[in-house]
């Protein structure tokens, strides 16, 4: 048999086009929106100043349960009717929020979207939220959050984000609550968010064949009976200093394995080192072949797998390793991960893996050029973060031209192994001895 | 109703060797995506090898031939391409998406493990991706409340030697059992040109496909033997209907209802595809409007009910509900139970129907909006019915469907006495 050797090189470099960005105000809204011609599906994406962030400490899981409440009957029709028109459409209305942002939309044939963008700002305006509907929602909703929470992962997220930011602060608490903060929400909190921020217009993302669709007349739809402007967001919050590194342990009796979250605070999303901070996130823990997926799965093979990244919101940002690990070997791989952290903060990153991590970051932006749903998103992160048409292109060019110095600059300056935060959730009887005498930290038991 | 399910072209060829091209070009984004369908599933694995059809999906992204230990991973990710692979009962598949100016690389990799791998296969490989599908299995099947509902319902579906009877990721015991020799040997047995497809849709030109195709993957030999799986086609009702029951660590009752239907492909799988729209999808269908919103005995996000789409057996449609607090399983299992039951007593109205074609032809679109989802596709219908046109039958399938031919399904299929019950039960309410 004869198998070809030699590598093949690339061919000709294709052009990176993002689809040309139309934006205007309309209606008292802004409108953003991205032609994809010849496409068969569109999506339209109503963005609201409403994240998780403009919940109150102590109200979490406001903002997912008036996503819910939406679709309990609107002023012009009862749940049943609204559900049989919405899915008569071919579609279903996806609400939620993160921390900057509530969004919500839908993805139909072309010719269907005038109808179905009816539809969501019908839910999003007028929602009935009778009181009965809302406290079932709520009571609905804190029983799938219990469901969620007798998964490995949430309590263990939710003590690494208390130790990180503070309980006493909204963006020290579960993104989406806790069963606990759901199942105390009253009926007047989900009416008065939504008469806060709900009635303000928004922003409409609309992306799809554009020839075939009328934007002024989506965006009229969208921003009917709203009034009210924009909100000054606040800027970065001040992070309190960290004490050095600790491990704090979440019993989960009889678990197999031990999910690892580790991390720390980051610079939030304007930062002038996103670009770098990325690359070198990627080389750590975000490519298959990151230093520490190729230790601890490929080496070792102690996991399915391991990732870090440094993710950030407009106020805050976080560099976090995530894990599942068997129970047996628990201290070993956060020996290994801590050393990985360390090893990279410390001597950076090297050009072949730096090489890897830039144009895998850069062509992903090509192959993710392909759906309405995916240059939704993209036109959502120009809103969101205050960003330029071009920003896609320039990001692509950032990305290419990074180098090794700034890269291990970046790593340098913002990864902190010293006080890293080590959340193991898993067996304490199994593995509490252990994980003391690894030396990496004091092991606090956490009382969630 | 429209014609066609896949309006872009398609243009196949064969090589000497016996593998099957496909190519659709679109060049609408610099991206192409390869895949390739090799036609070996866990319905081929012998008694005693259960998990080595997925097993050896780990192994052929640990090096070829020309191809160094993770290289595959580091040269498609560092070329901005994504990549993976899965198993299934049917089949395993392997595919790339990447910039179209890598395709070339991506070809090149392909065809290195495609006749390449026994040599590069070693001891210390096989131990440590045992080890990580070992913690695959704890990760995804054991450490998740619910988490083995799926071993627990093919064994109830499929009887003992059935090609569905075991699950893909195999038993712990098996998996600890393999050794070198038996995987080199399984691979020399499946992964052969004769017994592959290969599918590139994009940014390229189906000559530009062939002409690599053969340059890559022309000189690997066709094997002359590729073991058949057992046939499971017919499988007999016992007539009696099955239940299981589970007490352990879960936060609710759930209750899983499963059925054999019909293989994936023919005219009574379209037909159960529909039916389990109209059953199960959506704020709208029969489960969501009794029990949900009706009576308020089932959690509003874990309803639901959907088709398992096998080829080569009566495929299940599992239908599944988890209790609101205060509810027992007895309750939620009856509710289940009579809402299946009525498919075949209860007419399923214009609305209805209307409701899950709008649905299900979303589903398909979303599909076909990627071209991994169209090369996905592609490979499927070149490997399980020996033609890529075929894919463009299924949506005007599905939208010709008719409410007496669901009733008809309903009543041959959804007996109470051909039912698998499954209901997991927490530790304190025992």
């Amino acid at each position: 048999m004869t198998l070809i050797s030699t590598r093949p090189g690339p061919g000709p470099a294709r052009p990176y086009r993002f689809p040309q960005v139309v934006r205007r105000g309309v209606a008292g809204g802004q409108l953003v929106a991205a032609h994809l011609p010849g496409q068969s599906l569109a999506v339209a994406l109503l963005l609201l100043d409403a994240g998780a962030g403009r919940e109150a400490q102590g109200r979490e899981g406001l903002g997912t349960v008036l996503a819910k409440a939406l679709e309990e009957g609107t002023a012009q029709r009862d749940a049943t009717a609204y559900a049989l028109a919405i899915e008569a459409l071919g579609t279903e209305l996806v609400a939620g929020l993160d921390w900057d942002s509530f969004q919500v939309s839908v993805q139909v044939p072309v010719d269907r979207l005038p109808a179905a963008v009816e539809l969501l700002a019908e839910a999003v305006r007028t929602p009935r939220l009778e009181p009965d509907d809302v406290r079932r929602v709520r009571d609905d909703e804190a029983t799938a959050q219990r469901m969620d929470w007798a998964n490995p992962g949430p309590r263990a997220d939710a003590a690494l984000r208390a130790d990180l930011f503070g309980a006493e602060n909204r963006w020290g608490r579960p993104l989406y609550g806790d069963p606990e903060t759901v199942a105390a929400l009253e009926v007047e909190d989900v009416r008065i968010f939504h008469s806060e921020w709900f009635l303000r217009p928004g922003t409409l993302v609309v992306v799809g064949d554009l020839e075939r669709l009328d934007l002024d007349a989506l965006a009229a739809t969208a921003f009917a009976g709203t009034g009210g402007g924009a909100v000054d967001r606040g800027g970065p919050v001040q992070v309190a200093p960290r004490d050095g590194r600790k491990i704090i342990l979440v019993d989960r009796p009889g678990s197999v394995q031990s999910t690892l979250r580790l991390g720390h605070p980051s610079p939030h999303r304007a930062h002038p080192d996103h670009v770098p901070m990325r690359l070198a996130g990627t080389v750590l823990g975000g490519a298959f072949t990151s230093r520490l997926n190729h230790l601890i799965r490929e080496v070792r093979g102690y996991t399915y797998g391991i990732r870090g990244d440094f993710v950030s919101s407009r106020r805050f940002g976080r560099f976090a390793v995530s894990s599942g690990v068997q129970t047996a070997v628990t201290a070993p791989a956060l020996v290994d991960a801590v050393g990985e952290i360390t090893r990279t903060q410390q001597t950076g990153v090297t050009e072949p893996e730096l090489a890897v991590a830039r144009s895998w970051l850069a062509g992903q932006l090509s192959v993710e050029l392909q759906t309405p749903r995916a240059i939704a998103a993209a036109l959502t992160t120009l809103v969101v973060h205050d960003l330029p048409d071009d920003y896609h292109a320039r990001l692509r060019t950032a990305l290419l031209a990074a180098e090794v110095e700034e890269v291990s600059a970046a790593a340098a300056a913002h990864l902190h192994p010293e006080e890293l935060t080590l959340v193991v959730e898993g067996d304490a009887a199994l593995i509490r001895a252990e994980l003391a005498a690894t030396g990496l930290g004091e092991v606090i038991t956490s009382t969630r | 109703m429209p014609d066609s399910g896949f309006p872009w072209p398609i243009e196949t060829t064969r090589l000497d060797n016996g593998l099957r091209v496909v190519v659709s070009e679109d060049r609408t984004a610099p991206a192409v995506a390869v895949n390739l369908w090799y036609d070996i599933g866990s319905r081929h694995e012998p008694e005693g090898q259960t998990g080595f059809a997925h097993l050896f999906e780990h192994l052929m992204f640990e090096g070829s031939t020309n191809v160094a230990k993770t290289e595959h991973m580091k040269l498609v990710q560092g070329c901005g391409g994504s990549l993976n692979a899965t198993t299934n009962p049917d089949r395993t598949n392997y595919f790339e998406t990447v910039p179209a100016e890598h395709l070339e690389l991506t070809l090149w990799l392909e065809a290195d493990r495609m006749g390449g791998l026994v040599p590069a296969l070693t001891q210390e490989t096989l131990d440590n991706q045992r080890d990580v599908v070992k913690n695959e299995r704890r990760q995804r099947y054991e450490n998740v409340p619910y988490g083995d509902a799926w071993l627990r319902l093919l064994p109830l579906l499929y009887p003992p030697g059935h090609p569905y009877h075991h699950s893909t990721i195999g038993s712990m015991a098996d998996l600890n059992a393999a050794d070198l020799p038996t995987f080199q040997a399984f691979h020399s047995a499946y992964y052969a040109p004769n017994n592959a497809v290969l599918t590139v849709v994009g940014d390229t030109s189906a000559d530009e496909v062939f002409a690599l195709a053969e340059k890559y993957f022309g000189a690997i030999p066709a094997r002359s033997e590729i073991p058949a799986a057992p046939d499971g086609r017919h499988v007999a009702g016992t007539g009696v209907a099955t239940t299981e029951t589970v007490v352990t660590e879960v936060p609710a009752p759930r209750v899983y209802v499963a059925h054999r239907t019909h293989p994936f492909g023919g005219a009574g799988y379209d037909v159960t595809s529909v039916l389990a729209t109209v059953l199960g999808s959506g704020r709208g269908s029969r489960l969501y409007q009794r029990l949900v919103d009706g009576e308020r005995v089932a959690q509003p996000d874990l309803i639901g009910a959907y088709g398992v789409d096998l080829a080569y057996a009566p495929a299940p449609l599992i239908v599944t509900a988890t209790a609101r607090p205060g509810v027992s399983a007895k309750r939620l299992a009856a509710g289940l139970g009579e809402v299946v039951d009525e498919l075949a007593t209860v007419p399923v109205t214009a609305a209805e129907l209307d409701r899950a074609k709008a649905l299900l032809s979303t589903a398909w679109w979303r599909q076909m909006s990627t071209v991994e989802g169209r090369a996905d596709t592609l490979g499927r219908y070149t490997t399980q019915f020996g033609d890529p046109r075929r894919a463009a039958e299924r949506l005007p399938a599905w939208l010709a469907v008719t409410a007496e031919q669901i009733a008809a399904v309903a009543a041959e299929v959804l007996a109470p006495a051909d039912r698998v019950t499954l209901t997991y039960l927490p530790e304190e309410s025992s």
